[in-house]
């Protein structure tokens, strides 16, 4: 049995043993790692749930011959999972007694005051350092809106980012790269499912699909994971005990991403950050939502399998899953159903997702050309934000008239919910203002949102009917066709 | 420009924050139990499972502490621990030492707390109603308010509220203690005002100030929420420390420490101003209440500043400003970055703002006519005269740097096109008192040590929180000595080497400690001037030198006059030491002439005055209440500064901090008290998005202020208070939302749900028939 996790640390592989050492729990999180140890505190905890950066380290995972370089949250990110990987820490950048290139243009721009989230923002800007040259305003700040700083107001943290990554990423990382891919491979030339059984935790990381399922027919109350950023919270925030743990995130099938004449299939194990890029360019509509997904430290670990497996009514990917006609493929052992995600969802955060089940798959549906579809999300802050509102609309129009629509709203009530009413309303009539203005009306009258920590229920209702005129708004008719402004 | 000195520290990750500190593997992990209610008895405790737990060293209550149980600053009002009755939220009831946190957690699910709830106040509203004042009212005024009012032409009324304001310090409140020799205790703390730490622990041990120590490095983040809060945390950490002679860390997590620490005050204001066809005011009355929580803190001083600050940059000539705190079951609230100004700053720049509306005329223009004159109407309601007045420059530079008035045209143009998005302007001013206003806390102290290797060793009594305090100390050390900065070395702040210091706050760290380090410094050139005369009068022949035309420049001391007689600073050093002259000296500052008579309202309080003023330009979507902030200039008055780098980053993250006050920094409570926004998923202070898109920033050249060291000026809070800019640009495109003649329905933060909603009032009167 495979029980032990290794992944590479100061150049060198690491090996924890969980049969043997009793110091780290599976769940133990990278962070706490990080900081039992004595050379590496830069590290720190601002907040425990991956709202505030000040925890980042960059992980290189192997991509070929090479490392890519991604930034995450360490509190969210459990042992094993960093398992074939390699972790870098704010220690680790400087080489030879000579700053990062990161390092001295934070120092050269003041970018730092106190100090204490520093750290973090340097491992978001060696991150992009890596993987940007030259970087846009529009990158760095991307790049940059998971760290939190309560001191310096960013503008001189966004001149250093600017200021430093002007070259190809090269730095002592590139010279070691070779030396690092062999102890990556080396680690990861092992594919034993990892069984990490302690005496209240049960942890396993399978390596492919067929030994997942078998796990999730022997263990049907493990908590699936893939980048854990929600179930993670359990423990950091509640302190629940995870007990039984079945980790997919080695699983190279479930990040496969394919596309046909009918449409697109996109691995449940596919990082939103990842889904993002795929996106980008053929359906818009859901990369506009996942560029406002949390921050990108989030969406590097977040995939979109754990999105419609929480089921969350605030989910941000469900409104335009139903606004395409999305369909869930689940997969056991012994079946695959497709199931369309209106009727996946069952209730607050209840899904129809058996006991041996995992969603293996996400497919889109190609639209017609008349089909329209836009997505909307209202938040306190623009970034780094749950939803307020969020809706997905889907419309298409035929001589004025609208012959299909769709309104998901998400926010608005326990499940994310389509505004039936007003679609009917609509549905029939001719696309114009005054229509819009009273189907408006009957979607404010249609829920009954909550009051909460994010906003009162009237201010739900408003966005929402809103957002119905900002749709409109930014569709317009020329020659008797629909077009996006 | 000199980088901040720990920048490099800060950037690998090798700067020591007190939880990085190593110790030793006794070390205990200490957990505060608090009342999760706002107002009740508390009628059982039981903790005898939880104290059997394994791993667990010790659970205290009130009993066990051997001092006196509090831990009020100046009001000994604030209990260390709960008694009988709980008073609010986040009050200390037990307190757990384990081996590690997860077991401190354990223990805590054991323990059984029953209430007995009572009626509890959770909103100033209530609090008004049953006038349930923390102290009698305070009063400030001058003039004829009633003909004030009668003399002008037109009169309008109104209340404002501000919401509270989470610190949010990345930082969360940490205290580790170390037990020495008998009573002796060592508490490393984050905390802005490390001699009342000391005060605090040794009054709750029962213990003397010479056996409490503190010290603190630095500190991750501050903006008043370790003012007071720190001695908290560090009192409880004592107690426990105490209790187990070993060493014991609390290290709050974030949601605790948002539930259990207080926040910026909320106030609700009522104000009535009187005003000719020209827009000058001629008479203004404010009600400034505040929400004062569960005891005194510092709550009657920021009351006081806030209505210190009821004038902001305008000449009032008939004016009563009225300030009430009010007791409620919330947390106590506490100091934050501007202390009490924002607040009352947000209720004149109000009142402008809907003059101008109801003139139909610019701001800006209201503005400008009511500002402080140089040579009369240059007086403050509390009678202290506006010197340096600052405001007509800055509003000329900006106004042209701004291009504020041809953006003004744009920005109509823009208005008119457009249904859904709109864009809104303003320029706002600050105009902030520099000194505490309890005028005997502006003192300090510094000690400064010349080794024999000629290397100097500074301490004093400020606390470096990011600021950027040790940097300009560094500066400042390095300018009278001479001598180059890698020779210097400023000191962990620590209260066995400077006594009775004040706390870091008030924007004065620099202005005090930096002038007592001077004050050390000087007495030991004057030795050193003395010696070298001497050595000189020795080595050379003509006429002697004279004691001070002595001169200590680029490493080396020699006379102005005859600037061949001269000496390395090594050499100097290391014969003076030969020649049994001390190297060492204290230094002590107090600032001079100032004093403010609380009962009577009137005197010098401040020592000067710092001056800002920033146009903002925003734009927001009429549809979701989302907007972003398109430019910002601002020109900011720091004298002299004693360094452009920190000074404008002080600029920069004050304005931001007041943006995210004004903007999204919602705190919502529920009906018994909890908070519900306690983690940052819910509570959103800015992040690199929300700054503007064009952002500039310059200071103020050329003016340098007299009587401060180096001629600089204080920036620490001033710049929070630019952020009305932004908040006022706001409510200017909600009101082009209605062609500005309604007045928008606007309040304090002006979060996506105020815009909105305010939006759609001004929507429906519109459909109104007239």
């Amino acid at each position: 049995m495979n029980n032990s996790v290794k992944f590479v640390l100061d150049d060198k592989i690491i090996e924890l043993d969980f049969s043997r050492d009793l110091k780290y729990k599976p769940t133990t999180t990278v962070l706490n790692y990080l900081r039992d140890l004595s050379d590496h505190k830069g590290v720190k905890e601002g907040c425990a749930e991956g709202d505030c950066g000040a925890c980042t380290v960059a992980l290189g995972e192997l991509d070929g011959n090479k490392i890519s370089y991604k930034a995450v949250d360490s509190c969210l990110v459990f042992l094993p999972m960093i398992h074939g990987k390699q972790i870098i820490t704010v220690e680790n950048l400087k080489n030879k007694g000579e700053l990062h290139p990161v390092q001295s243009a934070m120092v050269e721009c003041f970018g730092s005051q106190c100090g204490y989230c520093t750290p973090g923002f340097i491992m978001s800007l060696f991150a992009l350092y890596k993987n940007h040259n030259n970087p846009s305003k529009g990158i760095v700040e991307d790049a940059l809106s998971g760290n939190l700083c309560r001191c310096t107001g960013y503008q001189f943290i966004l001149y250093s980012a600017l200021m430093a990554c002007q070259n190809d990423g090269a730095d002592h990382f590139s010279e070691k790269e070779t030396q690092i891919v062999k102890l990556l491979k080396e680690i990861n030339k092992d594919k034993k499912t990892i069984s990490l059984i302690t005496n209240n935790q049960c942890y396993f990381k399978p390596f492919n699909l067929d030994d997942a399922l078998l796990l999730r027919k022997n263990y049907p109350d493990a908590i699936l994971i893939n980048g854990a950023s929600d179930i993670a919270l359990r423990q950091t925030k509640n302190n629940e005990l995870l007990k039984d743990i079945i980790d997919l995130s080695a699983i190279d099938e479930l990040k496969r991403f394919e596309e046909n004449d009918d449409g697109y299939y996109f691995g449940s194990g596919l990082s939103l950050e990842a889904l993002k890029n795929y996106s980008e360019k053929k359906l818009k509509p859901l990369y506009d939502i996942l560029k406002v997904f949390g921050s990108l430290q989030i969406r590097n670990l977040a995939t979109i399998g754990g999105n419609i497996g929480s089921a969350s009514p605030i989910g941000d990917t469900l409104p335009v899953l139903i606004a395409y006609g999305a369909k869930v493929i689940l997969q056991s052992a012994e079946s695959r159903r497709d199931v369309s995600i209106e009727e996946y969802i069952k209730g607050y955060r209840k899904t129809d997702l058996r006991k041996d089940e995992i969603i293996t798959s996400v497919f889109i549906p190609k639209l017609n050309e008349k089909s329209k579809i836009k997505t909307y999300k209202v938040s306190k802050r623009k970034d780094l934000d749950i939803s307020t509102v969020s809706s997905a609309f889907r419309v298409s129009v035929e001589n004025e008239i609208v012959k299909d629509i769709c309104m998901a709203y998400g926010g608005m009530a326990e499940i994310t919910k389509r505004a039936k009413t007003a679609e009917t309303y609509l549905l029939k009539k001719k696309w114009s203002r005054t229509n819009i203005e009273v189907a408006m009306e009957l979607i404010y009258n249609e829920f009954e949102p909550l009051s909460d920590a994010r906003a009162e229920s009237e201010f739900r209702r408003v966005a929402a009917k809103n957002l119905l005129m900002k749709f409109f708004n930014d569709l317009q008719i020329n020659n008797g066709i629909l077009k996006l402004v | 420009m000199q980088e901040h000195e720990s920048a490099i520290l800060h950037c690998t990750g090798e700067a020591v924050f007190i939880n990085d500190m190593p110790v030793s593997e006794n070390l205990l992990i200490g957990h505060v139990i608090y009342s999760k209610h706002a107002h009740a008895k508390i009628l059982e405790i039981d903790f005898s499972d939880a104290v059997k737990l394994k791993g667990v060293h010790s659970i205290l209550s009130y009993k066990e502490i051997p001092g006196i149980n509090q831990m009020g600053p100046i009001i000994h009002d604030e209990l260390c621990m709960v008694e009988n009755e709980v008073t609010s939220i986040g009050q200390a009831i037990l307190l757990i030492a384990a081996d590690s946190k997860e077991i401190a957690i354990e223990a805590e699910k054991l323990i059984e707390i029953k209430y007995e709830p009572l009626e509890a106040i959770l909103s100033i509203e209530s609090a008004i109603e049953k006038y349930n004042l923390l102290a009698p009212k305070r009063k400030i005024e001058r003039g004829n308010l009633q003909k004030g009012f009668e003399d002008s032409a037109h009169i309008i009324e109104g209340t404002l509220k501000t919401g509270a304001q989470e610190h949010w310090y990345l930082e969360t409140q940490i205290c580790l203690c170390i037990p020495g020799e008998g009573n002796e205790i060592k508490a490393y703390s984050s905390t802005q005002h490390p001699s009342e730490t000391q005060a605090i622990i040794a009054e709750v041990l029962g213990i003397s100030s010479k056996d409490v120590e503190v010290e603190v490095k630095r500190i991750g983040g501050a903006f008043g929420g370790k003012e007071t809060e720190a001695n908290h945390i560090a009192a409880w950490c004592a107690l426990l420390c105490n209790a187990t002679k070993r060493p014991v860390k609390i290290h709050l997590f974030r949601d605790d420490d948002q539930i259990i620490t207080g926040k910026r005050h909320r106030f609700l204001s009522k104000y009535k101003v009187g005003f000719n066809d020209e827009g000058i005011i001629n008479a203004y009355s404010v009600e400034l209440n505040s929400d004062a929580g569960s005891a005194t803190d510092l709550s009657m001083a920021i009351l006081e500043r806030a209505m210190l600050h009821a004038d902001n940059s305008y000449f009032i000539p008939n004016i009563k400003i009225i300030g009430r705190a009010y007791k409620t079951n919330m947390p106590s609230n506490v100091a934050m970055r501007g202390f009490g100004g924002p607040q009352a700053i947000a209720v004149i720049e109000t009142a402008i703002d809907k003059i101008a509306r109801y003139l139909k005329m610019d701001s800006a223009e209201i503005r400008y006519k009511n500002f402080y004159k140089i040579e009369n109407n240059n007086i403050s309601p509390y009678g202290q005269c506006i010197e340096n007045n600052r405001l007509f420059i800055l509003f000329d530079k900006l106004i042209k740097s701004s291009d504020y008035i041809k953006r003004r045209e744009e920005i109509n143009e823009f208005n008119k096109s457009n249904e859904f998005y709109k864009k809104g302007m303003a320029i706002t001013p600050v105009k902030f008192g520099i000194s505490f206003t309890t005028s005997f806390l502006n003192q300090a102290g510094a000690l400064v040590n010349i080794y024999k290797d000629g290397t100097v060793l500074v301490n004093h009594g400020g606390t470096e929180m990011g600021q950027g305090l040790n940097t300009k100390i560094l500066k400042i050390t390095s300018k009278e000595l001479g001598i180059k900065l890698v020779k210097i070395k400023v000191n962990a702040t620590n209260t066995s080497k400077i006594p009775n210091t004040s706390a870091t706050a008030a924007s004065s760290g620099s202005d005090l400690n930096g002038m007592a380090v001077k004050n050390a410094i000087e007495t030991i050139k004057s030795r050193l001037s003395e010696f070298v005369v001497d050595e000189f009068r020795k080595k050379y022949e003509g006429i002697c030198s004279k004691k001070h035309n002595i001169k200590f420049e680029n490493n080396f001391v020699y006379d102005i006059k005859i600037p061949e007689r001269k000496i390395s600073f090594n050499e100097l050093i290391s014969n003076a030491y030969l020649n049994q002259i001390s190297l060492s000296s204290t230094g002590y500052y107090k600032t001079p002439n100032i004093g403010f008579d609380r009962e009577k309202g009137q005197g010098k309080p401040f020592h000067y005055f710092a001056y800002g003023m920033a146009v903002s330009e925003v734009i927001v979507d009429t549809l979701t209440g989302y907007n972003k902030i398109l430019r910002t200039d601002i020109l900011h008055d720091a004298g002299d500064t004693l360094n452009k780098g920190i000074d404008k980053g002080q600029v920069i993250g004050g304005f931001i901090q007041g943006t995210g006050w004004v903007t999204t920094e919602d705190i919502k409570w529920d009906s018994d008290g909890h908070l519900l926004n306690h983690s940052p998923d819910t509570y959103k202070i800015p992040t690199i998005q929300d700054i503007p898109e064009d952002f500039r920033i310059e200071l103020l050249e050329g003016y340098p202020n007299e009587n401060t060291i180096r001629k600089s000026k204080a920036v620490g809070e001033p710049p929070l208070m630019l952020a009305f800019s932004v908040w006022l640009a706001i409510k200017d495109a909600i009101s082009a939302v209605g062609n500005h003649e309604f007045e928008p329905d606007f309040s304090l933060p002006a979060t996506n749900e105020v815009i909105l909603l305010s939006i759609e009032k001004i929507r429906k009167l519109q459909k109104e028939p007239a």
